[in-house]
């Protein structure tokens, strides 16, 4: 086998890292899952909506669907011509020479779709009549309003959750563990004190008592708690690596070649210790997106025009014969869970040697 | 030892006040005071301002909050955590009356997970790489990822509304529906009957985690030489793996038993909201919406004392049954 040896560059770390992980089946379903909500969340306008996603109207091409991610990208001449977000009358009577290209599905996640709204398509049911039909797969909420047109939607502030809130946790975990592991000294005990006390901090009432006081609580806020609690786990994990690898001989190579402290951590150290920490990162993910759908369930999550998961779950609480209000977003919320662990999982046995050696 | 415990102790009531302190400030920043929400926007019910005013002298509402949190910090000190503001009655009385209702759920769990945990966890090292195996440690880790509350809100769905008429029907709600002077196997039962849901919901994914920790343990100690030896000298496939592996994965599982010990007494804010048991950690939810400022920090007092004590305990634990570590 060593006569066989290539003469070229050996692969990479991470291109290693990705063969390992490509061979696991149940890690490669569970990243294209995430692939899969990522396009969801991105063309969620697209998929269900009651606004064209293209339309020429009075000579010009307009997308009113973009209304969906922010209010004002929706063309002001909507407005003016009072359609009142109801569209396909509208365009046909305002200008008969317009035409539209529509979402795939015609309901809006945010109202009940009136009766004749789109022409021959009766008014969305409403309270216990709303159950799962050809018309709504998912059924209705007490409003009448689509439970999938709302999942669609929601699919955007699963995913922001999980990657803002990740992404301030990690940025905060590894500048602490990193000064930390590399500097030693006072520098890690105080580092270490502070992250045993925000390990101890109740989670929940820092979340209820700051969304209390903010008087117009937003997404936003709830994942820079999130984030903001959440990095202890891998503060700690940055600083094993850190202790370990400062001492390693690429260090002390590049400290003797007059490398300053900060080009060690940020060039030699992280990239070696980057994989370890991407784990607790994913399966941080995870637990964010489970942290932001209890408390929309519990009732502290965004303001409702912002669908959420967890909301429509809490709507049903208020009635249980409507079982189809927890099946379809408690099954939503269930596997996106799920496929993160299973990513994070993927990563670990990828990228871990140790872990590697012991299948042997 | 005696210095670290005294370090580590040190330590603790150092965190201890940061968190109390940080937790007083949130909890009083918050808008709206326990007389300004209790009465709510009735306007039958508003107070006249002198009274509000007296009220608020007597509940020291009147000073800014550090000093409502030295005030606090003096009586704690003393023994005495307070009385609670919306429901005239002091705080330990209040906690004594819910830990009670608590502990039997957290405390039955307990018990059930470890008697299937560790079964399960040895099944699995045991046949590992079977298909069998695969099949169950696919299943738990699936069940592990299951989020409590929504798994809670599907029993509810199944056993309160599709079963609803049969044997198998469950009460979606409370602790028991019997008047408190039914007779008390009935009484038993009845509770009996409204634990089961909220028992599975706290069971199940500590279960599939404990299985999984133990299987991994499980597998890093069944590498060692030692067991090749003794299966060497034809020791039967069961005795090793309980007599020979097992007994040294303990060590790790006693670290384990240390950190549920503040879930065992905190509960689940989530799942007793659910089920509106009224336990601990409905108390805990209740008074934040409350502002029930004394009952709010009673209990974070107890949770970061149970959090801390629980890191000791499995720290001391870890050297008492390792002479190898050292605890510096």
């Amino acid at each position: 086998m060593m006569a066989h040896v290539p003469h070229t560059r050996s692969r990479g770390f991470w291109a290693e890292a990705w063969g390992r992980y490509r061979r696991r089946p149940l890690a490669m379903a569970a990243l294209s899952f995430v692939g899969f909500l990522v396009a969801v969340a991105i063309l969620a306008p697209a998929i269900a909506g009651t606004k064209p996603v293209l339309c020429r109207y009075k000579g010009r091409l307009s997308m009113p669907c973009l209304g969906y991610f922010n209010r004002s990208w929706e063309p002001a001449i909507f407005a003016r011509d009072r359609f009142r977000g109801t569209y396909p009358r509208n365009l046909a009577d305002k200008d008969p020479d317009s035409w539209a290209i529509w979402p795939l599905f015609f309901q809006d996640p945010y109202r009940a779709v009136r009766a004749d709204e789109w022409p021959g398509m009766p008014a969305n049911p409403a309270m216990d009549e709303g159950r799962p039909s050809g018309r709504n797969p998912f059924g209705t909420d007490q409003a009448g309003v689509d439970v999938l047109a709302k999942m669609v939607h929601g699919t955007t502030v699963a995913l922001l959750v999980g990657f803002v809130s990740m992404g301030i946790a990690g940025t905060i975990g590894i500048v602490v563990g990193a000064l930390g592991g590399y500097f030693g000294g006072w520098v890690d005990t105080l580092t270490s004190r502070i992250t045993e006390i925000v390990m101890c901090v109740p989670t929940l009432v820092l979340i209820l008592a700051i969304i209390a006081i903010l008087e117009k609580p937003t997404i936003w806020h709830t994942m820079a708690i999130i984030g903001a609690t959440g990095w202890t786990g891998i503060a700690r994990l940055t600083r094993g690596e850190f202790l370990r690898l400062k001492t390693s001989e690429f260090v002390m190579a590049a400290r003797a070649a007059g490398a300053g402290p900060v080009r060690i951590m940020l060039r030699h150290i992280l990239p070696n210790a980057l994989a370890p920490v991407l784990v607790p990162i994913t399966f941080g993910i995870a637990a964010a997106i489970l942290v932001e759908s209890s408390l929309s369930f519990l009732g502290f999550g965004p303001p409702p025009p912002t669908a959420s998961w967890g909301s429509i779950l809490n709507d049903a609480r208020s009635n249980y014969r409507m079982w189809w209000l927890v099946v379809f977003p408690g099954t939503a919320i269930f596997l996106t869970v799920l496929a993160y662990n299973l990513v994070g999982e993927g990563l670990q046995e990828a990228t871990d040697p140790r872990l590697r050696e012991a299948r042997k | 030892m005696a210095t670290y415990l005294l370090r580590r102790v040190l330590l603790g009531v150092l965190t201890l006040l940061v968190i109390t302190c940080f937790v007083y400030g949130l909890a009083r920043a918050m808008p709206g005071t326990p007389l300004t929400v209790q009465l709510g926007e009735d306007p039958s019910r508003k107070l006249n301002p002198e009274d509000q005013e007296r009220l608020r002298r007597i509940y020291g509402l009147d000073k800014p909050w550090y000093m409502g949190y030295a005030q606090w910090l003096g009586n704690v000190v003393r023994g005495d955590l307070g009385r609670s503001i919306t429901r005239k009655q002091p705080v330990t009385s209040l906690i004594a009356e819910r830990i009670g209702p608590t502990f039997l759920v957290s405390g039955t769990a307990l018990v059930l997970i470890w008697l299937l945990a560790i079964p399960l966890g040895l099944y699995a090292s045991a046949r590992s790489g079977h298909a069998d195996e695969r099949t169950t440690s696919l299943l738990l880790y699936v069940l592990y990822s299951f989020p409590t509350f929504v798994a809670a809100l599907f029993l509810q769905v199944i056993f309160s509304v599709w079963l609803r008429g049969t044997p198998w029907e469950l009460p979606l709600f409370g602790m028991t529906d019997l008047p408190a002077d039914a007779p008390w196997p009935a009484r038993w039962a009845d509770v009996a009957r409204h634990m089961i849901l909220p028992v599975t919901c706290q069971t199940y994914v500590a279960l599939a985690y404990d299985s999984r920790f133990i299987k991994a343990n499980m597998e890093e100690v069944l590498r060692q030489d030692y067991i090749r030896t003794a299966r060497a000298k034809g020791v039967g496939p069961w005795r090793v793996l309980v007599r020979h592996a097992f007994r040294n994965t303990l060590i790790p599982l006693v670290t384990l038993l240390g950190l549920s010990l503040p879930a065992l007494v905190g509960g689940s804010v989530i799942i007793e909201q659910i089920f509106t048991w009224p336990g601990m950690g409905r108390l805990f939810f209740e008074s934040i919406r409350e502002r029930d400022y004394p009952t709010i920090m009673g209990l974070t007092l107890m949770f970061s004392v149970l959090t801390l004590l629980g890191q000791l305990l499995a720290d001391v634990l870890y050297c008492a049954v390792d002479p190898r570590v050292s605890v510096e």
